[in-house]
């Protein structure tokens, strides 16, 4: 049985996830701010290595999956939280622990987004992310936003998914050849404590980005649709998929973009 | 009313659900105005997914229609809104079933 690591694991789809991978017998290393087996704060550059060092002390042998979900929403308000959560705690753990999926031919799965491909992103900022990667610096861009616009907040959490989708792209081939695959998760809106709690504008907003496999519903994905298909990813039997962003999402993606093809 | 016609209004009122039901159960719309804004061409197979695609176009604004005519019986000339490109457009009822719903209505520049 396998040795995972997951971040985000206390709550909502990477809670689903460290369950189904429980109940396939592996044993799951939940990295998180509270009810976990590793308390770290990946917002902050000596929470992500504290995450690191500790993962290295308790998998000397190496890990078969690491699992970078942890982030928040745009909703959350906070820019700055965005960028440094989303984007570089995702960075860092899965560079951080590429020592150790090296040692077991392992995997690597990044949650992005399915708004990624619906236009609402600020590009220049997911260009800033990607080719500069300079964390302050782009916290300071953003600190010049109107945190409290809900356009700008949804775009800045875009972009910082979009930058996670690339990076996997970018990276892929190398970590591939080096034996460690990598891919990204793009969920549509889930079922969450976040969203059972939102007001009657953001629903209605929600809910006009249809989710064809809940048609006629008005309802969510449920996290376990978005975690099977993570441990099924993580596990070898993905072996032949590196490299992919797959669109969890019920066919909204699809939907709303059936001319892309690639 | 025509089909036509009421395909303006339901685009003029934003009224996905209505649009939906002018169609056929695998009505199309292909929409070719929208190839060369910063959207793909729409290419919408099946009456729920009308409903679904438009009410996501029509609540974040990415799609209306203004200064439309109705120019025969089975099309209608209009100025479309591509989230804010806009392209001077005419739409055809290329086709109806028996029940007179639409089974493919076409959208390209004029």
């Amino acid at each position: 049985m396998g040795l995972y690591a997951i971040t985000g694991g206390s709550s909502g789809i990477g809670a689903k996830t460290v369950e189904i991978l429980k109940a396939q017998g592996h044993q799951v290393i939940n990295i998180d701010l509270r009810n976990c087996d590793i308390t770290a704060n990946l917002a902050t550059p000596e929470g992500r290595d504290e995450a690191i060092n500790k993962l290295h002390e308790m998998c000397p042998d190496g890990l078969d999956g690491m699992i970078c979900n942890a982030g928040v929403s745009g909703t959350c308000g906070n820019l700055a939280l965005i960028i440094s959560l989303n984007y570089f705690g995702t960075i860092r753990l899965a560079k951080g622990v590429f020592d150790l999926l090296e040692k077991k031919h392992g995997s690597c799965i990044v949650t992005s987004s399915n708004t990624i491909s619906q236009g609402a992103g600020r590009l220049d900022i997911a260009d800033i992310l990607n080719n500069v990667g300079d964390e302050q610096r782009v916290i300071n861009l953003v600190s010049q936003l109107d945190a409290t616009n809900l356009s700008v907040q949804q775009s800045i959490y875009v972009a910082t998914k979009y930058a996670l989708a690339r990076y996997v792209r970018r990276v892929s081939s190398s970590w591939a050849a080096r034996g460690v695959r990598i891919n990204a998760v793009a969920p549509g809106n889930v079922k969450t404590a976040m969203t059972a709690n939102m007001g009657e504008a953001a629903n209605h907003a929600l809910n006009a980005l249809p989710i064809p496999t809940k048609y006629g519903t008005e309802s969510l994905m449920e996290p376990e649709e978005i975690g099977e298909v993570m441990a099924f990813l993580v596990s070898p039997n993905a072996r032949g998929i590196n490299g992919n962003v797959v669109f969890v999402d019920g066919g909204t993606d699809a939907l709303l973009n059936s001319e892309k093809v690639y | 009313m025509r089909s036509i016609e009421k395909y303006v209004q339901a685009m003029e009122n934003k009224d996905f659900a209505g649009l939906a039901e002018l169609f056929a159960k695998d009505g199309t719309i292909n929409d070719y105005c929208s190839n060369g804004t910063a959207q793909s061409e729409y290419h919408v197979y099946g009456r729920e997914a009308i409903h679904m695609f438009f009410r996501n176009r029509f609540t974040f604004g990415k799609c209306s229609i203004s200064e439309a005519q109705v120019v025969n019986d089975t099309q209608a000339e209009f100025v479309a809104n591509y989230g804010g490109y806009l392209v001077m457009a005419i739409a055809t009822v290329r086709r109806e079933d028996e029940n007179g719903l639409i089974e493919r209505l076409t959208v390209r520049p004029k």
